[in-house]
């Protein structure tokens, strides 16, 4: 199952902060394959939200860049930023919290295995 | 693995920038996104081209440039929430700051300019440009754009107009007129010929549209184009005797002798008429005096009341209280005989304190000459 792009939309900044957490820094594409990669394709980033989403972050000053040249190419690395690093606990937290909610709300039972 | 050359990738750049997208990092951006999925996924000898078209496809909906639209659209709105949080705030402060300058309008109290010009300001510069800034968002149609635009300047204007005439700004007419002209031949046109070609707007377009002309209209006939005859009757009178007191003060020199008491009590309330007459003069027509070409520039004083603009930082106040009190002084002098007096009756000298702002500008203008005079000829 591939989940619809209303659910990933809100949560999209809260996953690339949090991969950022965890990886010193990455470039676009290496983070929609990883997010394929850990999710096992249920969650495909789309470059159309990708892209909008690291500048906003970049504008907010959550995120530093670094460009690197590969051959013609220029290569543009994201790192979380001191702000970037707090902002990502507290989305993170923040999602948890609301999963919580939603399972109350929602009245869904924990799935046995 | 494939391997891309530099004509493929300038190739791909290309396309990326004819594709509409304009932003340099987002170039750069898409063009590696795009190059590493062809690098990773073509087969060394796959048709380059093709992969590319169909790679590129997946990223948007209906064209490329939806990407830029979006990364725009969240670079404007970030502060979307702040945005709305400053729009309610300005919008309440300047509301406050309208009430409460209009209750001490109304209450002739001093403050009321400082609290209905904080009004217009944060009116008129923050609260609309906010309302456009956050409404153009929503708006999808071109027209609907720039009827929102049109009608947010006319606000500003409008705010700017009335501004101008309470603090009695030179140009005041100028902007005021600009406004009803573009609202009539500019904002009325557009709204009505844009509204009236969708069924679902039709009726309500047209109500509005004669809302509108009819308010504009009613408006226009309470502008004045040119001063009546009778207040520019009372300018050239006003003109006059200013012009006889300059003649009599010149051909009677000085009769006192110098560093007497008499001599500084006449001086001084010389002195203190003038700069009551300057600051009513400024507050009406913007300048301290009445030029000799007044006509040429359409000075005229329009009679009104004396307003906030006297008691503003109590210089007004402050001076009447000098000059009573110097006149008071003059009079009981022991040499004056009675027609020798200044007389104050039925002048703003005997204004009730709190009555002073509804006093007549003219008259209080053409009493303080008269008073000048008289101490010519006593």
């Amino acid at each position: 199952m591939i989940y619809s792009s209303e659910l990933i939309k809100g949560t999209l900044k809260t996953i690339v902060l949090k991969l950022l957490a965890d990886n010193k820094k990455m470039y676009g594409y290496e983070i929609t394959q990883r997010v394929k990669e850990l999710t096992l394709d249920k969650i495909q980033i789309t470059e159309g939200a990708l892209y909008p989403t690291l500048h906003a972050l970049e504008a907010d000053g959550l995120v530093t860049t670094q460009a690197e040249y590969i051959g013609k190419r220029v290569r543009k690395y994201y790192t979380l930023s001191p702000t970037g690093k707090s902002k990502a606990k507290e989305k993170v937290s923040e999602l948890a919290d609301f999963m919580d909610t939603m399972r109350f709300l929602l009245d869904i039972k924990p799935t046995t295995a | 693995m494939y391997t891309l050359s530099d004509s493929q990738i300038k190739f791909i750049l290309d396309d990326i920038r004819a594709s509409g997208i304009e932003m340099d990092d987002l170039q750069q951006n898409l063009l590696d996104h795009v190059c590493c999925i062809i690098e990773h996924e073509l087969e060394e000898n796959g048709d380059f081209e093709r992969f590319y078209f169909s790679t590129i496809k997946t990223f948007y909906k209906k064209e490329l440039k939806e990407i830029e639209t979006e990364t725009q659209n969240l670079l404007t709105f970030k502060n979307y929430y702040a945005m709305k949080k400053a729009m309610i705030t300005s919008g309440t402060i300047s509301a406050a700051a309208f009430i409460i300058g209009s209750f001490l309008k109304i209450m002739h109290w001093p403050g009321a300019i400082v609290f209905l010009g904080l009004g217009f300001i944060t009116f008129s510069l923050i609260f609309l440009p906010l309302i456009f800034l956050l409404k153009v968002g929503e708006i999808n149609t071109k027209r609907d754009k720039v009827v929102l635009s049109i009608g947010t300047l006319l606000g500003i204007l409008y705010c700017f107009s009335m501004l101008f005439q309470v603090m009695h700004w030179p140009g005041k007419h100028m902007i005021w007129l600009s406004t009803l002209a573009i609202s009539f031949f500019v904002f009325i046109p557009v709204y009505f010929f844009t509204g009236i070609r969708n069924a679902e707007t039709k009726v309500n377009t047209i109500v509005a549209s004669i809302l509108l002309v009819a308010v504009i209209g009613i408006q226009f006939t309470l502008t004045a184009l040119r001063p009546s005859a009778e207040t520019q009757n009372k300018t050239y009178a006003y003109v006059q005797n200013e012009q006889l007191l300059k003649k009599m003060q010149t051909s009677s020199g000085d009769r006192l002798p110098v560093g007497s008491l008499e001599q500084k009590l006449v001086s001084d309330i010389q002195k203190t008429c003038q700069q009551l007459k300057e600051l009513i003069l400024k507050n009406e027509t913007g300048q301290t005096f009445i030029p000799d070409d007044f006509e040429l520039h359409h000075i005229t004083i329009s009679e009104g009341i004396l307003g906030d603009g006297f008691y503003k930082d109590g210089t007004g106040i402050k001076l009447l209280s000098d000059l009573k009190a110097e006149i008071a002084l003059y009079n009981s002098s022991k040499l004056k005989t009675e027609e020798n007096k200044i007389p104050v009756a039925h002048t703003i000298l005997e204004a009730a304190s709190d009555r002073i702002g509804l006093y007549n500008n003219l008259s209080a203008l053409n009493e303080l000459t008269r008073i000048q005079m008289h101490l010519i000829c006593s």
